[in-house]
């Protein structure tokens, strides 16, 4: 089930409804709705994959509790490695099995060696990456002793399968979320009302800003060999709001929503395109899945400390491995590779935390240093997003190329090949330069427009009833969320 | 929660309240756009004002907007003409178009029906942003175009819906607002002259395809032949005109020869005048085409005026 769809927006109030006014007065039952709520806009997608979010919900939650209970080591870890094992394997077979099959076939003939292992037709389930993770990070954590395992299966569940970050995040911890489920929640008016208005941001970002981008970015990748320097320079632009627009919009709605039953999600995005170096971008993007890696890969390698090239290897390692838990291509690993490339002088020349600030706080326009850095930042991570957005490497190589060999100061005019005319989306160029002062006023807040909390009731109400026409008016473009496919 | 359900019914409700003032004021500016839609907003606004005031009226798809000039025929004939051509939509939505002409307007003497490969075809809702400013609550539209893709049951009911995601439609609407003198009228009486040189899409079809292909459809020729029926029950003269087509371009169409046969027969079926252009000498003149399939400015002024006197009798 979409957020931005009609289904969603039935969905949304009848759950909501039975859970404040029917169910309120018994946690176990209001959690056991939640998870019933949450197994239906799963199934909305495919029932059939309901049985991997079970399994791992259920070795995970028995996993848990083996940890919890055995004092030996081994066995510790023995119960570790299950919960891994079922995590990791299921998100190898769904995610990566024909990825390596079809490598290994070309390495071996490479080396003048047919071979012919099958290749499976396999769907990838929705949000496999996602609850995985989560659900590694409770048996990860009982297993540091940082929490006690917990013996209320409902309320696990409902933890794993939380509808509104279910499939694409936030991933949450289960420091943070899990004992939210075990304690009785109250309605809070200024919560909700909070809630529904990072709803409306998110909508705004996801339909305004990411389908209308999508519409052109993708005119632009898909022909890319028609188009001049400026021209390309633009879709790898228009793909960098795109992308920020689709999941940060996501992650407000599911914020939001969550708000919505008293629950508090973890922050996923702060930012990102304001950040002054590749470190600080690193600290405002995707943040729950950056911490995650942080907190169980990076610190566990030893982090940032030991030689530089200790140093190198871990910050390499974990940009890879992070690259390439989005998707199974080589241009996810050639993402994660570029980032690494550009934060390893940070954490080299120790200026990885140079830039902890917002920046420019309290003022209203930053300094023309910061000016330059932040535009600096934004280009070098547009240029990184080509090799996010297109089919194989051979296609971002050309189109970075491109951008520095053709007409890179022209007038970018996309050729639209279906009406076979020249556009120039003056529109959304403007929508684009209002969503970014909305967002730079708004970057001390959790989200941009948070801070109309407490301010005129009517001036308030003009904003909502605004934002509410821009998205009809330019909600035509209706694409699937970007994350979904990972 | 008191509080937040009063404010979120609130706010549901000015969304709602908002929608059908914000629905007449977009409605009423779009339809006074001259170029919006392939200009068919004029056409639409005279038939359902009853303004077509004419003795004579043109049916057909843009072989007919574009080819029959009605000044031309009406120097000729005498009587008042009116050229009610739909832009790329088959003989169905002509014969809804035909249907609200005769309810709103004084009917014709005659009709000259263009007839070509695509009339007796179906397709989707082309062109489907003409009718958004006529639809919300009105019957004719949706029993004509409810089973077409394009809408759903909601955009013919609830204000406004219909709009979302249109941007060009709110463009268009704020501009004619905005600058009422920049909307000239191109398209009068229906008709505009295309004013174009020969172009490549003749060229650019048979590299991608060896034949244009047409699907005669069934339900549009039980339709056809029930217009035609009707039309003579009610002392309506059809004159059935297939007008010249670029003689590469007939060559081009997959079974031309057995298409003009069948308006042949209908004709005949029916008794009424069956007019062929397509051995007419304009078909093997390039200049008096700006495609295969259209007459330029000079060509349909040259057709027209052959055909004005080729039916002088028939009044």
């Amino acid at each position: 089930m979409l957020f931005n769809s009609v289904d969603f927006a039935i969905f949304l109030p009848i759950v909501f409804f039975i859970y404040w006014f029917v169910l309120n007065r018994n946690l176990n039952v209001q959690n056991l709705f939640i998870v019933i709520a949450s197994f239906i806009f799963y199934a909305w997608w495919d029932w059939r994959f309901l049985s991997l979010l079970v399994i791992s919900i259920v070795a995970d939650f028995f996993a848990g509790k083996k940890i919890g209970t055995t004092e030996t080591k081994n066995s510790r870890i023995f119960w570790l490695c299950i919960s891994i094992g079922v995590n990791i394997g299921l998100l190898g077979f769904f995610k990566y099995y024909n990825f390596f099959v079809d490598n290994f076939i070309e390495a071996f003939s490479f080396f003048g060696k047919q071979i012919n292992p099958r290749t499976l037709n396999i769907i990838l389930p929705v949000g496999i990456s996602f609850y995985t993770f989560q659900t590694l990070s409770y048996t990860i954590d009982v297993y540091k002793r940082k929490i006690e395992p917990i013996n209320d299966m409902i309320a696990f569940s409902a933890f794993v399968s939380f509808f509104p970050q279910l499939v694409a995040g936030p991933i949450e911890r289960a420091t943070n979320l899990l004992p939210q489920f075990s304690k009785k929640r109250t309605f809070n008016d200024t919560k909700a009302v909070d809630g529904m208005r990072q709803i409306l941001w998110g909508l705004f970002k996801k339909i305004v800003i990411a389908d209308n981008c999508a519409y052109y970015a993708d005119m632009i990748f898909n022909h890319y060999a028609d188009y001049s320097g400026s021209v390309l320079l633009l879709g790898a632009l228009l793909f960098a709001f795109q992308i920020y627009g689709d999941f940060s919009g996501y992650s407000d709605i599911a914020i939001g929503t969550a708000r919505l039953f008293g629950i508090d999600l973890m922050r996923n995005f702060a930012f990102p395109y304001f950040s002054r170096d590749i470190a600080e971008f690193w600290r405002r993007w995707h943040i729950s899945l950056t911490t995650w890696f942080r907190d169980y890969l990076y610190i566990p390698l030893g982090g940032s400390r030991g030689s530089a090239w200790i140093k190198i290897r871990n910050v390499m390692i974990i940009f890879i491995v992070s690259g390439f838990w989005h998707g199974a291509n080589w241009t996810f690993i050639a993402w994660g590779a570029i980032n690494a490339v550009l934060f390893i002088p940070l954490i080299l020349l120790n200026k990885n935390r140079n830039n902890i600030d917002t920046v420019a706080e309290g003022r209203l326009i930053p300094s023309f240093k910061d000016f330059l850095a932040i535009t600096l930042t934004f280009f070098t991570t547009t240029l990184a997003w080509i090799f996010f957005r297109a089919e194989s490497i051979t296609q971002a190589v050309a189109m970075v190329k491109g951008i520095f060999n053709k007409n890179l100061f022209s007038i970018p005019y996309i050729l639209n090949h279906d009406t076979n005319s020249y556009v120039l989306p003056n529109a959304l160029f403007l929508l684009i330069v209002i969503f970014l002062i909305v967002e730079w006023i708004g970057r001390d807040s959790e989200f941009a427009i948070e801070k109309l909390k407490g301010k005129n009731v009517l001036i308030n109400w003009a904003v909502y009833l605004l934002i509410i026409l821009v998205i009809f008016v330019f909600g035509g473009h209706k694409q699937q969320f970007i994350y979904f496919q990972f | 929660m008191k509080r937040f359900l009063v404010k979120i019914a609130l706010l549901t409700l000015i969304v709602f309240a908002s929608a059908y003032p914000l629905d007449k004021l977009i409605s009423h500016w779009l339809k006074k756009s001259n170029s919006f839609a392939v200009k068919e907003y004029p056409v639409w606004n005279d038939i359902l004002n009853g303004k077509l005031n004419s003795d004579i009226w043109i049916y057909g798809s843009s072989r007919a907007w574009t080819q029959f000039d009605p000044d031309i025929l009406q120097d000729s004939l005498y009587k008042p003409v009116y050229n009610l051509g739909i832009d790329g939509l088959p003989f169905p939505m002509q014969y809804f178009r035909h249907s609200l002409a005769l309810k709103y307007n004084k009917r014709p003497r005659i009709i000259i029906q263009s007839v070509d490969f695509g009339t007796l075809t179906r397709r989707d809702l082309y062109n489907a942003d003409q009718f958004l400013p006529y639809m919300l609550w009105d019957n004719d539209f949706y029993d004509a175009m409810h089973e077409y893709k394009g809408f759903n049951k909601l955009d013919y009911k609830i204000p406004f819906l219909r709009y979302y995601g249109n941007y060009p439609a709110f463009k268009e609407a704020i501009s004619v607002a905005l600058n009422p003198g920049k909307n000239k009228a191109t398209r009068v009486r229906g008709y505009q002259g295309q004013d174009l040189n020969w172009n490549d899409d003749l060229e650019r079809a048979k590299a991608m395809t060896d034949y244009y292909r047409f699907v005669i459809d069934n339900g549009s020729v039980k339709l056809f032949h029930q217009f035609l029926e009707e039309c003579s029950s009610a002392g309506i003269k059809v004159v059935l005109v297939y007008s010249p087509i670029y003689i590469e371009g007939q060559e081009f169409i997959e079974g031309h020869k057995n298409i003009v046969e069948l308006y042949k027969e209908i004709a005949t079926k029916h008794n009424c005048r069956f007019i062929d252009f397509t051995k007419d000498s304009i078909c093997y003149e390039k200049k008096y085409f700006y495609n295969s399939l259209h007459l330029n400015k000079t060509g349909a002024e040259l057709f027209t005026q052959k055909l004005g006197s080729m039916i002088k009798d028939e009044l």
